[in-house]
């Protein structure tokens, strides 16, 4: 355990952690942010108003709308000269959405990314290679960094082709491999084609991150590549990895309730649900001082499990990422919200949007986008050319903007059809 | 050791406090940085049963907030004021004999007789001036008997209001140490501080106070980084580490 005082800390311990930063975020929050004042206000309250945890259910809650809204710096509660660092993330519109850092928040960030590399068992003297797509430039920084500032040797993600991975994990001893689910079954498509047997390696855990991992895959990918695997769950507004962890025990993720308070809501009314009952996660930070979140609506589904858990960790769990409570979806980790992939398209076509549909595709172990298209008068070409040029242009702006591998398929509409389902 | 919960106080109509909530854990050194008017010494009083207040505070598990200053010390907390508030024209002994005048009768002499002993070891400078008028010492010295008459009475945890107030560098190093040796010998600490430079050098955590309510909290070496802290509470020294080159 990297931090025991806080991972194991007892209920009472936390209760009254989390209430103070409460109050002081909420604090900071009302007194340098004007969407929250403005929100108070409304509200009829004041900070002070929240005398104990459960009151902080009278406040409103916080949406990626409101991010947008306030785009790009409205939701800072420091000025700019304190800020180090400014993280982007796709939002739901072609507004990305942006989240600031200043040096202790960093600092805070760098700690969390030890507890959970430290829970997958990652040490000083492993050495942890990194896989993963550009289209995951956060989670990459984040988990690099956080391997380094454990004193790990890091092998930073690139661009290799996978024979080229497989050589480098193999030569240079790799001990941790950090990938997503479907990357980690594509590199097992790889290994049995190319004939490379686990033992070859000297893999001993993995840490899976930005996609959920089915138990029967997660059984596979264990016994097949003879290796212990972690998992994290984290969320670009709030800090990235390290929000969430699995530990040996495998019993579900440990939040970071010191530094964040976790409700889960009924996602229809708002109302906060009991322990161990589903619902949209809602995050409110408790240390972070650039970026105060408040009530944040995750969009992701899960619950709570307060109860302590056999690893000695105190830390309340999510019991699995459960889905979304939205319309993102999730393609190999890279969030899409259906308005922002809309409005790409309609860029990458000229302002013209058809019919269209959309669908998760899997292709060696690999997720992909697969994006149908109606071929209707304004796109349509007698000239195949044409339409492949078409289709190119579709998917290159596809990857420019989502940094995801997608196929594009043009079909007939039939007489009458308006969508294309 | 010390929970503050939704803390309110008020000096006449003035709310001085609204709604503070902060914890202390046995061993601790834990400083309190604000600007002036802030809240910070009301915050001690109103722990001390000095001021109206309203609010919980739980002191090793009990609930204190309605007990009055007296019972308060002698469940062991223990206030060093602002400005020393020394009886001046009594010496040395006399002053640190009061410090322990709540346990007369209850307890015997010879104990009492321990106590300044073990408070002369901490201080030796105390025993050789055992003899001197409180008044006429320097105020470095008069800072340390204040601690040392506050230690008289046994305390659990400790409240230092502003001890570095007033004194040279030097000074300020000199109880900045003794503050520290109090903590290996188990004292608990609460240390309300101006110069916040000098109070985030000994104590772990800190919470800053701005107007009644507490607006950031953390270890001392992340507030030491907070440019928003630099500004407001190390600005001056800043300027005089500057000019003084």
């Amino acid at each position: 355990m990297r931090q025991p005082e806080f991972e194991a800390i007892s209920p009472e311990e936390l209760e009254i952690l989390q209430l103070e930063r409460l109050q002081s975020t909420l604090t900071r929050a009302y007194r340098r942010v004007k969407l929250y004042r403005r929100r108070f206000d409304e509200a009829g309250l004041r900070p002070e108003a929240i005398q104990t945890l459960a009151d902080l259910a009278r406040l409103p809650f916080t949406t990626r709308e409101d991010l947008s809204e306030n785009y790009p710096y409205g939701l800072f509660a420091v000025p700019l000269k304190d800020i180090v660092r400014i993280v982007s993330s796709p939002g739901t519109t072609d507004r990305p959405l942006v989240v600031g850092y200043t040096s202790q928040d960093l600092r805070l960030w760098l700690e969390l990314l030890a507890r959970l590399l430290v829970a997958t068992g990652v040490t000083p003297e492993d050495i942890v290679q990194l896989i993963l797509p550009p289209g995951l430039a956060n989670w990459r920084r984040d988990l690099q960094a956080g391997a380094e500032y454990l004193g790990a040797s890091v092998i930073p993600a690139a661009t290799l082709n996978f024979v080229k991975e497989l050589m480098v994990m193999r030569d240079y001893r790799t001990s941790v491999l950090i990938t997503t689910p479907s990357l980690a079954r594509h590199l097992l498509k790889v290994m049995t084609s190319l004939g490379v047997a686990p033992a070859e390696l000297a893999l001993k855990r993995a840490l899976l991150v930005a996609a959920p991992l089915p138990q029967p895959m997660r059984r596979e990918l264990e016994e097949s590549l003879n290796l212990q695997i972690g998992r994290a769950y984290g969320i670009t507004e709030v800090m990235g990895p390290g929000l969430a962890y699995s530990c040996d025990s495998d019993l579900g993720f440990h939040f970071s309730a010191d530094h964040f308070y976790p409700e889960i809501i009924d996602p229809e009314t708002g109302v906060v649900l009991p322990p161990g009952e589903e619902g949209e996660l809602v995050i409110t930070t408790l240390s972070t001082v650039a970026f105060p979140l408040l009530r944040f609506r995750s969009g992701d589904k899960t619950a709570l499990n307060p109860a302590p858990c056999p690893c000695g960790r105190t830390l309340p769990r999510l019991t699995g990422i459960l889905g979304r409570v939205d319309a993102i979806c999730s393609v190999g980790g890279i969030k899409v919200h259906p308005d922002h992939l809309r409005a790409l398209l309609r860029e990458a076509l000229g302002g013209h949007l058809p019919p269209h549909s959309w669908r998760v595709a899997e292709e060696d172990g690999l997720e992909v986008l697969e994006v149908s298209l109606a071929l209707d008068e304004t796109l349509f070409s007698d000239e195949v050319k044409a339409l492949e040029g078409l289709c190119r242009r579709v998917r290159r702006h596809l990857q420019d903007h989502l940094g995801l591998a997608s196929h594009i398929n043009l079909k007939e509409v039939k007489e009458g059809e308006t969508s294309l389902v | 050791m010390l929970k503050i919960r939704n803390l309110y106080a008020y000096y006449g109509p003035v709310t001085a406090l609204s709604g503070v909530t902060c914890h202390i854990k046995e061993g601790e050194i834990v400083a309190l940085i604000g600007a002036n008017g802030a809240g910070k010494t009301t915050l001690l009083n109103a722990v001390c049963g000095l001021v109206r207040k309203k609010g919980e505070v739980i002191f090793r598990g009990q609930e204190v907030s309605h007990l009055p200053a007296e019972r308060l010390v002698s469940l062991g907390i223990s206030q060093v004021p602002e400005g020393r508030q020394l009886f001046g024209p009594m010496t040395v002994a006399d002053n640190l004999e009061l410090g322990a005048y709540l346990r007369y009768g209850r307890q015997a002499r010879a104990d009492i007789a321990d106590d300044l002993e073990r408070v002369f070891r901490l201080f030796p400078v105390l025993k050789e001036r055992q003899g001197q008028v409180a008044g006429t010492m320097s105020g470095g010295e008069q800072q340390m008997l204040a601690i040392a008459r506050a230690l008289m009475a046994r305390p659990r945890l400790l409240l230092l209001d502003e001890p570095s107030l007033g004194l040279a560098p030097l000074v300020v190093e000199n109880i900045l140490a003794t503050i520290s040796r109090l903590q290996d010998e188990g004292m608990t600490i609460l240390l309300v501080e101006q110069n916040a430079r000098a109070a985030l050098k000994v104590a772990a955590r800190a919470y800053v106070l701005e107007t009644g309510r507490i607006i950031l909290s953390g270890s001392a070496q992340d507030l030491l980084a907070d440019r928003q802290v630099t500004r407001a509470y190390l600005g001056r020294d800043y300027k005089e580490f500057t000019e003084g080159r």
